[in-house]
């Protein structure tokens, strides 16, 4: 198992109870298509502490982030989810080296 | 040109399906069936109609819909995944939303193909945007999905569950809307049913008659009119002049 790379992936993934509870909202609905206070509202947190970890995950490239008028509107983007999870698959299982 | 629900007696009620392009309005006090019957709406016309849905929350998440509609048979992840319909989580804010003539939701309506939308429930929009703009903004909302030759049928909660009050909602959204169809609670013989009725159609003749349905394990099942009772819509219906004079001779016979 690359222990290095699967610690670092699981940290920007998972790494904060928040983070884990971002991935399981938009894993369980991945139509969910909102701005930053309402998926806060979504997962019982403020605001100010959803932000930064969605910023994390838009940095991974797990979750979008795109500007319509005034407003941040945050998705899944499924593709990018995908890769990310075949990638800790394989992580988990020892055949992708970093 | 219409666009069918794929329930037999609301067709017939509404002389052959909604008017295609239309935006329709399900109004009802929470618990009357909104959700279910604008999903069966949906879901009929992706699999019985070639009509491909778009249906948007505000309020229940997705995981909640996909339980939900699996107890009336109905697999909308597996719809999801063929393409014919999407669910899709948001908020009012982001649904009025328009940067160079797009909303954020029609990059979805064009990757699907959408024929028909839901917006369950408009009655959040209350809640999110200054009641001096409500209005402007749902007459702007209606008509982009009017543009795009949306079949819409948007839900709207009433407050009165019970009684002789009606209020579809305060800012005269039943003038915006091409029909309304309403679903009503009420109790009969000491025993709380569901009434629906349809109280306009824009430019068609349609059913006036207030009929008994029921949710099944196949989801909304449209029974007889209330033809025995007066005053169904009031809540507190009586029997009408007919029967009770009817059952006042049979009682009358035994004695």
């Amino acid at each position: 198992m690359n222990e290095t790379g699967l610690r670092d992936l699981s940290e920007k993934l998972i790494g904060t109870e928040i983070k884990a509870e971002l991935l399981r909202l938009f894993h369980m609905n991945p139509g969910i298509l909102d701005t930053v206070d309402s998926i806060a509202r979504r997962i019982g947190r403020m605001p100010n502490d959803v932000e930064t970890e969605i910023v994390t995950l838009v940095d991974l490239g797990v979750l979008r982030k795109e500007r319509f008028g005034k407003l941040d509107v945050v998705s899944l983007n499924t593709r990018k989810d995908k890769e990310v999870q075949e990638k800790l698959v394989a992580l988990i299982e020892g055949g992708v080296k970093e | 040109m219409r666009a069918p629900s794929g329930i037999p007696e609301l067709d017939a009620m509404l002389h052959g399906g909604l008017m295609r392009g239309d935006v329709s309005l399900i109004v009802g006090s929470a618990g009357t069936g909104k959700t279910t019957l604008a999903l069966q709406y949906l879901v009929n016309g992706a699999t019985k109609f070639n009509e491909n849905g778009l249906y948007i929350t505000f309020e229940h998440m997705p995981s909640q819909i996909y339980r939900d509609s699996a107890n009336f048979g109905w697999d909308i992840r597996k719809l999801e995944a063929e393409g014919k319909l999407r669910v899709v989580c948001t908020s009012p804010p982001v649904l009025v939303q328009f940067v160079e003539q797009r909303n954020p939701i029609d990059t979805i309506i064009e990757e699907i193909n959408a024929k028909r939308i839901v917006i369950d429930s408009i009655s959040h929009l209350e809640a999110f945007i200054p009641s001096s703009e409500l209005r402007g903004e749902l007459y702007r909302l209606i008509n982009h999905l009017k543009m795009k030759e949306l079949t819409s049928v948007f839900t709207a909660e009433s407050h009165e569950v019970l009684g002789d009050r009606l209020v579809v909602t305060g800012v005269g959204l039943s003038f915006l809307v091409d029909c309304i169809i309403l679903l009503r609670i009420v109790e009969i013989q000491s025993s709380l049913k569901k009434a629906l009725t349809i109280l306009k159609i824009r430019g068609s003749d349609h059913d006036k008659q207030l009929r008994e349905f029921e949710i099944t394990a196949q989801g909304i099942k449209i029974a007889a009119p209330f033809a025995q009772y007066e005053g169904v819509l009031s809540g507190a219906p009586r029997r009408s002049m007919t029967e009770a004079f009817t059952e006042a001779f049979k009682k009358g016979k035994r004695i």
